[in-house]
């Protein structure tokens, strides 16, 4: 019987979003086909504004008449827009495009907006009942904007601190991604023998799911019983004079939470940068390196002069990605060290953001925050890819 | 400044035999062509002289050194590629430079050197453009320029003009005749081209299928072919190749077939008992084919054929003949007014006419 419930609500739930859909695509189409026709104007006024009433008045607080004249303003703006500019034109391509559009405007634009709306009110634990009962939140103004930046999201660690150690992370995380990568990738670009099998093996950390693949590693550096203290004790064992050095097992969850996240975090990301570095190699044509060669060009001197410049171009693009995707890699900081009474010595911006909205159930304050980090990834990204078009013009 | 020698030079890339004991001995400053239709192991050949090629078996010496092992940058040698291989990262400048930065060369001297490469090739305009931002002829300069700042004994050039029109082609190749005059070094270049290997070749290297058919001045390999495939290789159009058989008759030599017999004087072909009976295959240029000729000693008696096709090229004029079954193309002053189908006398020049045993492909005429 459950199981016939599901099935009927999703049946009923697809066929609403492509009875949505297909009011789009005739909406638009009519817009596309008519918008000429003396008729037209004055029939979509009276017909559009009515209908979008009656869809969405009871959602957006009443079929009251206030509503009815914005979606009046709304078509007569459309309309107008239709006639004088589009005139019809690129038919296709926008009604093709619609439905993506409306699922990317309901999945990204509305949260992004709703949260826009919540960063400049205080929704908190204390406010959520009267949102829930009266539908209005205080306003605040730019309060949570101050707050993210002089109080701090969890117990002990400050804004700037997290910052920091999240800038840390990042480097360090990227950096060895793109050494790693790059190591391996130039190996992997020699003629050897099993080249596909090792590739594969390579790349299984990335395909793995990467719930799977951190719960798989942070067993491993268990204190007791995982590979990392098992090999060290081992090791001990073979070169007692490896004591004398210092080296020692370490209680790696606890003491070094960050460090050890860092190690597994790497691990993970080295088969992208490994993919996409080889493929850049590969698209290097061999008749450069043979011409360096008559030049004269040492191993090191290829590999500064030739090899390095000519990935530049796929490399960049990874690294932007690699440098956004670490920055709010939550998922690692989180399965490892995110557990209940967990430390907060790993923390960086993401996941002290997810303790602010879902701990301690501050969600303005988490919006706020939300949108600072947005806005520092979103300024690295055009930053570093202006300066990588600058670049690439000059060739 | 540098000699090349290559002694039974073998190359094989898995099972695949691409050279089967190239000899070929090249004197210090001499321009030496190397022709072959696609896919007979020139560029291979090249790119063991220049080191980027293992050699599986033989010895390749410059200036009587053995080079085998010796690193593509130790032997002195630059190689203008048959794709250019511009470093695309790099302005001009870098890349003419490049190889002279490597070196840690003083930056007076690199300077006074890449401008002078530049004068020479007429590129000044360029040097601080990315290979990109030129047309194919100024890339193709590049390369060459790249190649003369360093200096080197021997020049490689692979198909340098193959990627270029047919005008800016022989713009290029007069440019090259001109540098080798003024650079005084060995030039070593491989072309599919014939016009490119006649002009500018001191002396042609034929090969096919990894084995040299001819070494010899253009002259030579176009008045005396040494086989075959020489002989339908150069020269264009090409020469007309008659399959027949030898024969004796009233102490002269006869060649014959089906559509015709022509006395072989003696000339031509000496020795004529040992060839009596034997299949040959007689060549004669189109040039040599003299169509409405007063006749003569050296050339042959008058043969009546008829006029299929006429082509006007300008000054010249082909004309596609028949002389019973056998077909026969030859090179006249335009303009020849006889209408297709009509009959023509010819007689065939006995000076130029080549004769090759049909078995061995071998010349066996003078
Ligand atoms: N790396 C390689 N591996 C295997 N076979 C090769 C390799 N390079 C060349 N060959 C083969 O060697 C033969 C000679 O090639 P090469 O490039 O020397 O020809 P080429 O005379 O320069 O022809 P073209 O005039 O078309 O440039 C060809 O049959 C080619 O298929
Ligand atoms: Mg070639």
């Amino acid at each position: 019987m459950e199981t016939l419930k599901s099935i009927y609500e999703v049946t009923w739930f697809i066929l609403l979003v492509a009875a949505g859909v297909a009011v789009l695509i005739g909406y638009l189409y009519s817009h596309f086909k008519f918008y000429s026709r003396s008729w037209f104007f004055p029939a979509a006024l009276a017909a559009f504004p009515l209908l979008a009433l009656a869809v969405f008045g009871g959602l957006l607080g009443g079929y009251t008449f206030k509503l009815w004249l914005y979606f009046l303003l709304a078509e007569a703006a459309i309309a107008a827009f239709f006639r004088s500019v589009v005139k019809g034109r690129h038919t296709v391509p926008y009604l093709m495009l619609a439905p993506a559009f409306v699922g990317l405007a309901l999945l990204l634009v509305y949260p992004f907006i709703f949260e826009v709306y919540l960063s400049f009110h205080d929704l908190k634990l204390t406010t959520i009942m009267t949102w829930k009962n009266t539908g209005t939140l205080p306003f605040v103004g730019i309060d949570q904007y101050v707050k993210v930046f002089t109080t701090s999201p969890l117990s002990e660690t400050t804004f700037w601190h997290l910052l920091l150690r999240t800038l840390v992370w990042t480097f360090s995380n990227v950096f060895f991604h793109v050494l790693g990568g790059f190591i391996l990738a130039l190996m992997l670009n020699n003629h050897i023998k099993f080249k596909g099998f090792y590739r594969t093996l390579l790349v299984i950390p990335w395909a793995m799911p990467q719930v799977v693949a951190v719960l798989a590693m942070r067993g491993e550096f268990h204190s007791t019983n995982g590979f990392v203290n098992i090999v060290i004790n081992k090791l001990l064992a073979v070169f007692p004079f490896l004591a004398g050095l210092g080296v020692a097992p370490v209680q790696w969850l606890t003491d070094y939470p960050l460090l050890t996240c860092t190690l597994i975090n790497i691990w993970l990301g080295i088969p992208f940068m490994m993919v996409v570095i080889l493929g850049g190699l590969q698209s290097i044509s061999s008749s450069y390196y043979d011409a360096a060669d008559i030049d004269g060009a040492s191993y090191f001197q290829k590999l500064r002069f030739i090899t390095l410049p000519l990935v530049r171009p796929v490399m960049m693009p990874a690294v932007t990605l690699g440098t956004v995707w670490t920055f709010n890699n939550i998922n690692v900081i989180y399965l490892v060290t995110g557990q209940a009474g967990g430390t907060e010595q790993a923390d960086i911006l993401v996941s002290a953001l997810y303790k602010a909205a879902f701990t301690y159930n501050r969600y303005s304050y988490s919006a706020a925050f939300a949108l600072v980090v947005f806005a520092m990834l979103f300024f690295f990204s055009v930053f570093y890819l202006k300066s990588f078009d600058a670049a690439k013009d000059e060739r | 400044m540098a000699t090349v020698q290559f002694k039974k030079i073998i190359k094989k890339f898995g099972d695949n035999l691409v050279l089967n004991g190239v000899d070929v001995d090249i004197k210090d400053h001499e321009f030496v062509v190397i022709v072959g239709p696609s896919g007979c192991g020139k560029t291979t050949l090249l790119r063991m002289l220049a080191g980027l090629e293992e050699i599986t078996d033989g010895e390749i010496f410059i200036d009587n050194l053995l080079v085998n092992e010796l690193h593509p940058s130790k032997r002195e040698i630059a190689m203008v590629f048959q794709d250019y291989a511009l470093y695309p990262h790099m302005t001009v400048e870098e890349n003419m430079n490049f190889a002279l930065r490597l070196r840690k060369m003083p930056k007076k001297e690199i300077a006074a050197r890449v401008t002078e490469a530049a004068n020479i090739l007429q590129l000044n305009k360029f040097l601080k453009r990315m290979p990109k931002q030129l047309s194919g002829g100024q890339r193709q300069r590049v390369a060459i320029g790249r190649a003369i700042v360093r200096k080197p004994k021997v020049f490689l050039f692979d198909e340098p003009l193959s990627n270029l029109d047919a005008k800016l082609r022989e713009e290029m190749r007069v440019e090259i005749a001109k540098l080798y005059q003024r650079l005084n070094a060995t030039i070593i270049y491989v072309t599919h081209d014939q016009v490119e290997a006649m002009t500018l070749a001191g002396r042609i290297v034929i090969m096919n299928h990894g084995i040299v058919q001819q070494v010899g001045s253009p002259i030579e390999v176009y008045r005396k072919p040494c086989n075959l495939f020489v002989a339908g290789f150069i020269g264009s159009p090409t020469m007309n190749l008659l399959s027949g058989r030898l024969s004796i008759a009233d102490g002269v030599s006869v060649f014959f077939n089906e559509s015709l017999t022509l006395p072989i004087p003696a000339f031509v072909l000496p020795q004529k008992e040992a060839r009596d009976g034997r299949e040959v295959v007689l060549g004669i240029r189109p040039d040599d084919v003299l169509v409405e000729h007063p006749g003569g000693e050296k050339c042959s008696s008058k043969i009546e054929g008829v006029l299929e096709v006429c082509e006007l090229l300008g000054h010249r004029e082909n004309l596609y003949l028949k002389v019973g079954g056998q077909r026969l193309l030859a090179t006249v002053e335009a303009f020849f007014n006889r209408s297709p189908g009509s009959a023509v006398s010819l007689c065939l020049n006995y000076q130029n006419m080549h004769i090759f045993d049909k078995v061995t492909e071998r010349r066996i005429s003078e």
